[in-house]
């Protein structure tokens, strides 16, 4: 019997020894790992952007000479998935630099695991504060991070909607944080208690039972913290059960991504929210990138997640052709160690961001959230072709939330 | 503070409109069960298939609401019977329930539920499609609104179930079906093409699963990952109401769909998807047979 | 068949001879042989091998225990991950907040999975069949909700920087060294489970399997077996799960134990073969490589583990193992017939 096992290891050890022989590192080749959700459409078109971008950079002929190559993964928003996912990445491909992931609660766990095998690691888009806070000196984030957008919210709520809000904040890791972090913003900012608050299921469904109660507390406003598809709906609900557009929705900063206007239709005209960019933004360069964006993916309005997984990728690009790289089979370390402080030493970096984005060396959140502009977008008609406008735009101070 | 009424109302009504959809996509599955034996644990991917039916035939071809409803039933019919045929077939012809096949029926629809997401997630994605369907304003009662399509939604589930009551006591196809459901060999033996009615019962549920899909599809839009909750519940309705009861299926959703709400209302809303399986598991502890008294089978 | 038998001969022969010496000799000698391997798969890979193989000993300690549940009490239960998630949340809790080392936590873990087995198990000497396997997926989910919505218990953030064990010094920080605590207890949990299912309780739980009602006549206390069915499979599970919990880098998240987990549980057991003493085992390491493999293929990976589960339980209900097995019995008869016509005793 035991037989049988030990064949079966064999049997398991050749099968993974023509796996190992197929990568062999070449020389001259920047290696870029990628771990992100790859399940929604967004993600998708936006792991594809990722893509496209770096051929782009290598047809132009990459950086510095050398090519990138990367590999994408699909860590569909899984911790275990993601560790798996980095881990592969990290010793197998040996990538110089991990990008990953979209969802907080893979980020979380993948910060330890580049801490230790000390690898660079730059996050697309978790906002989660406490992925910083962790003091790894590998990790750098492009997106904002969740303590800022609820600064900027709850003064906004507290100057000109009012101060009886009422908190529906879905389970995910995302929406939680981004509620939390509100309602100590509400207190601390206008001291004021949530009028309402509910915690409910992360794919909930039907709202109809909070909407009831929310209309019977008579709020100034509703905030719905909830990923995408879930926000849509009790939008949507919050109409059917009678809530009044005078009663301002306030959403958490993926109700930026486009599933919010297109599935809740009207219901999302008026939801403002705190994200990192607005398609309706005027500068040059936003202009250029949404037309990009529309020819190449067909993305009527990109939302956040686009403008930074881009900046992201030119940051990277930036970072990349700063670093003093060898690149040869002994210099792994020192050029991951050179790639993390050339990303250190990135400041004011104007892109899609609303503001500059800027790190810096020590292992800080103040130093590596390094976006802290956003902007406050309210939509102004709903459905496949949405329109928004911005309504203010605010960078914080460093060490706002901590 | 007074102890408000008016909401309390609302927190039932609201139980009530989707206890029904609960209760169709359950009575599909005890139909399954009481025929069969078995319990389809796919039945959930089913009734997303279905809402996804009712979705292309509402959104791309154009068809009025009633009659795309119509077409996903059928065309989930038609998925069910080909999967019953292809591959359940081979499984359950060595009997279900308790035996060695009827683990292996389980395991096989738990199979089939994550080759029918997939396929579903890799034709329409995994993003939620919103469903429109304009009916108009929603009834006002006082302070209580309710969407129209929640109201149709009951109106449906009262036509299907006793359509479906019609069919099994008054019809002579029906009395065959019934006949098969009580004793396979015997049935057979009476000259009743068995196979024939195995597929129908299958067809049939799976066709109430399709109508529960297309209805709600309007209210909580369509999404791949919709059918594993609504599995869940529905099998809680399903057990609540007696496994293998008609009538306790639809009443067993009704109770779910109430328990839910009331626990969501007063209790704690976060826990709100526990509060099924708590009713399931209460029901399985005290009253196995469930509330309308179906002898739990053992098959030893 | 003959070169099969060529090979697996002297195998066979060499487990029968150091079996003679002692029971636990031939146990021993695997576990002195597999205890370098991260060195080897390091050596020859990368680390990356050897965080495959952690995770293999993991799936191994969970299909083991589903295994003794399922395929030799015959019940069939889908909460396994529940109770996986038990042992999981409660290890780390206890490390968390009360500071206590490893060598506590692991062990009370595994006892509060062993205590909420009990509570699953109860309904279990009542219920058979679907009814049983809807319980149990009730409380499965139930589970993982309630880790969800809790914030003691990580909710939607997962508990971060869980502690990792120490012994005298030497801590079990990277995969190399985790790999040391895990073969050691997925070797002392596949032996204890040869020893249950060799003992009278083993047969027991077959006899309940084969035939309930036969099995209470001849005086086998049904509902006491099948309860300790389930605890010992919820032993296991906590057991999995605690060391899951403390594995580098120390963070669980409720999205690790939802249905997909049992999902892949199942294919496994299915797999490796439902009852066959290796099955889970088997059943683990397949599954993990050709996951590993599949791993840029995403979109299609469902629908391969899916297919393969229905086709399994179609045309190969038994597994591997039932292929293992049919070719030690046909041995068996072979090797009685020669036996009969060479005239030897």
């Amino acid at each position: 019997m035991t037989a049988t096992k030990n064949r079966l290891i064999a049997a398991g050890l050749a099968a993974s020894l023509v796996a190992g022989m197929a990568t062999v590192a070449a020389a001259g080749e920047i290696r870029v790992g990628i771990t992100m959700r790859m399940i929604s459409e967004n993600g998708q078109k936006y792991g594809q952007m990722v893509m496209d971008e770096i051929d782009m950079i290598n047809k132009a002929g990459g950086i510095n000479g050398n090519t990138i190559n990367a590999t994408l993964l699909n860590d569909e928003c899984k911790s275990d998935k993601g560790v798996a996912n980095a881990t592969k990445l990290i010793f197998q491909e040996k990538v110089h630099l991990l990008i990953g992931s979209t969802c907080s609660s893979v980020s979380l766990p993948i910060v330890d695991v580049t801490a230790k095998a000390e690898v660079p690691q730059i996050i697309p888009h978790s906002t989660n504060a406490k992925i910083t806070q962790k003091g790894s000196a590998w990790v750098f984030r492009v997106p904002v991070s969740g303590r800022y957008y609820a600064g900027v919210n709850a003064k906004y709520v507290g100057e000109n909607i009012g101060k009886k809000i009422a908190y529906l904040c879905a389970a995910d890791a995302a929406s939680q944080n981004d509620c939390e972090a509100m309602q100590s913003q509400m207190k601390s900012q206008h001291g004021v208690e949530p009028a309402y608050a509910a915690q409910v299921q992360e794919k909930e469904v039907d709202f109809r039972t909070h909407m009831q109660k929310i209309k019977t507390a008579n709020v100034d406003g509703i905030m719905i913290a909830a990923l995408a598809e879930t926000m849509a709906r009790a939008l949507t609900q919050s109409y059917e059960a009678g809530i009044p557009a005078s009663v301002r929705r306030i959403g958490s900063s993926s109700a930026s991504n486009s599933p919010v206007p297109s599935i809740a239709g009207d219901a999302a005209k008026g939801v403002f929210f705190a994200a990192a960019y607005a398609a309706a933004d005027r500068r040059p360069i936003a202009r250029l990138f949404n037309e990009m964006v529309r020819k190449r993916y067909n993305i009527n309005a990109p939302d956040h997640d686009f403008s930074q997984a881009y900046d992201l990728i030119r940051i990277v690009e930036l970072a990349l052709g700063r670093a003093d790289l060898k690149l040869d089979s002994g210099s792994l370390a020192a050029d991951r160690t050179a790639i993390r402080d050339a990303i250190a030493s990135v400041e004011n970096y104007q892109g899609l961001a609303s503001g500059p984005i800027s790190f810096c060396a020590a292992p800080t959140p103040q130093c590596r959230d390094g976006n802290r502009t956003a902007v406050l977008i309210a939509y102004t008609k709903g459905g496949e072709n949405y329109v928004t406008e911005v309504l203010a735009r605010v960078t914080m101070p460093a060490d706002f939330g901590l | 503070m007074d102890f408000d009424f008016s909401s309390l109302f609302a927190f039932i009504l609201f139980g009530l409109t989707i206890g029904v959809v609960y209760g169709i996509v359950a009575l599909g599955i005890s139909l399954i069960y009481s025929g069969l034996d078995i319990v389809h644990f796919a039945h959930g991917e089913i009734y997303m298939f279905g809402a996804f039916f009712g979705l292309v035939f509402s959104e791309q071809v154009g068809v009025p609401y009633p009659l795309a409803l119509l077409s996903a039933m059928i065309c989930a019919g038609v998925l069910g019977i080909v999967i019953e045929r292809v591959f359940y077939r081979r499984l359950t012809r060595a009997g279900g329930g308790y035996t060695v096949a009827g683990m292996g029926m389980i395991i096989c629809g738990f199979g089939m539920s994550v080759v029918l997401q997939n396929i579903a997630f890799l034709i329409w994605g995994a993003d939620a499609e919103p469903f429109h369907v304009d009916l108009g304003e929603p009834y006002q009662f006082g302070d209580i609104s309710l969407p129209k399509s929640y109201a149709l939604t009951a109106v449906m589930a009262l036509f299907l179930m006793a359509a479906l009551h019609f069919f099994l006591v008054r019809t002579k196809l029906g009395l065959a079906v019934r006949a098969v459901a009580h004793n396979k060999d015997i049935a057979f033996l009476m000259g009743i093409n068995v196979p024939l009615m195995i597929s129908l019962i299958f067809g049939l549920a799976c066709a109430l699963a399709a109508a529960a899909g297309t209805l709600i599809g309007p209210m909580q839009s369509v999404q791949v990952e919709m059918g594993y909750l609504m599995l869940m519940k529905a099998f809680a309705a399903a057990v609540v109401g007696g496994f293998g009861s008609l009538p306790g299926a639809i009443v067993g959703g009704l109770l779910v769909g109430i328990f839910e709400n009331l626990g969501a209302a007063y209790i704690s809303p976060s826990h709100k998807d526990i509060y099924a399986f708590l009713l399931l598991i209460l029901v399985l502890m005290i009253k196995p047979s469930g509330l309308f008294g179906v002898e739990a089978r053992v098959k030893a | 068949m003959t070169v099969a038998t060529a090979i697996v001969r002297p195998f066979t022969q060499a487990v029968g001879k150091l079996s003679a010496v002692h029971r636990l000799a031939p146990w021993l000698l695997v576990y002195l042989l597999l205890l370098p391997l991260p060195y080897v798969l390091s050596g020859l890979f990368n680390d990356y091998y050897v965080y495959l193989a952690n995770r293999i000993c993991i799936f191994i300690l969970l299909t083991v225990g589903l295994n003794i549940v399922k395929g030799f009490c015959g019940q069939v239960t889908i909460g396994h991950v529940g109770l996986y998630a038990i042992g999981a949340v409660s290890s780390a809790l206890v490390s968390l907040h009360l500071g206590a080392p490893f060598w506590v936590s692991f062990p009370i873990g595994v006892l509060v999975a062993g205590v909420a087995g009990i509570i699953v198990g109860l309904p279990s000497v009542r219920l058979e069949g679907a009814y049983l396997a809807l319980a149990t997926l009730g409380l499965g989910e139930s589970v993982r909700i309630m880790i969800a919505v809790t914030p003691l218990f990580g909710s939607s953030t997962g508990l971060i920087g869980i502690p990792t064990p120490e012994i005298g010094g030497f801590v079990f920080d990277s995969f190399e060294r985790y790999y040391y605590l895990l073969i050691t207890a997925t070797m002392i949990g596949i032996y204890l489970s040869f020893s249950i299912l060799r003992s009278a309780t083993g047969r027991a739980f077959m006899a309940i399997r084969e035939d309930t009602i036969a099995a209470s006549v001849h005086g086998i206390n049904v509902p006491q077996y099948k309860l300790l069915a389930f605890v010992i499979s919820a032993l296991y599970a906590g057991a999995a799960g605690a060391l899951f919990a403390h594995m580098p880098p120390g963070y669980i998240h409720h999205n690790n134990f939802t249905i997909i987990e049992m999902v892949t549980l199942l294919l496994m057991v299915v797999l490796g073969g439902i009852g066959h003493i290796w099955g889970g085992v088997i059943g683990a390491i397949i599954v993990t490589i050709i996951y590993d493999q599949t791993l840029e293929f995403y979109f299609y990976q469902p629908l391969l583990f899916g297919l393969s589960m229905v086709i399994l339980v179609m045309f190969m209900p038994r597994g591997i193992g039932g292929v293992i097995d049919r070719y030690f019995v046909t041995r068996r008869f072979i090797g009685a017939r020669e036996g009969k016509t060479d005239g030897a005793p």
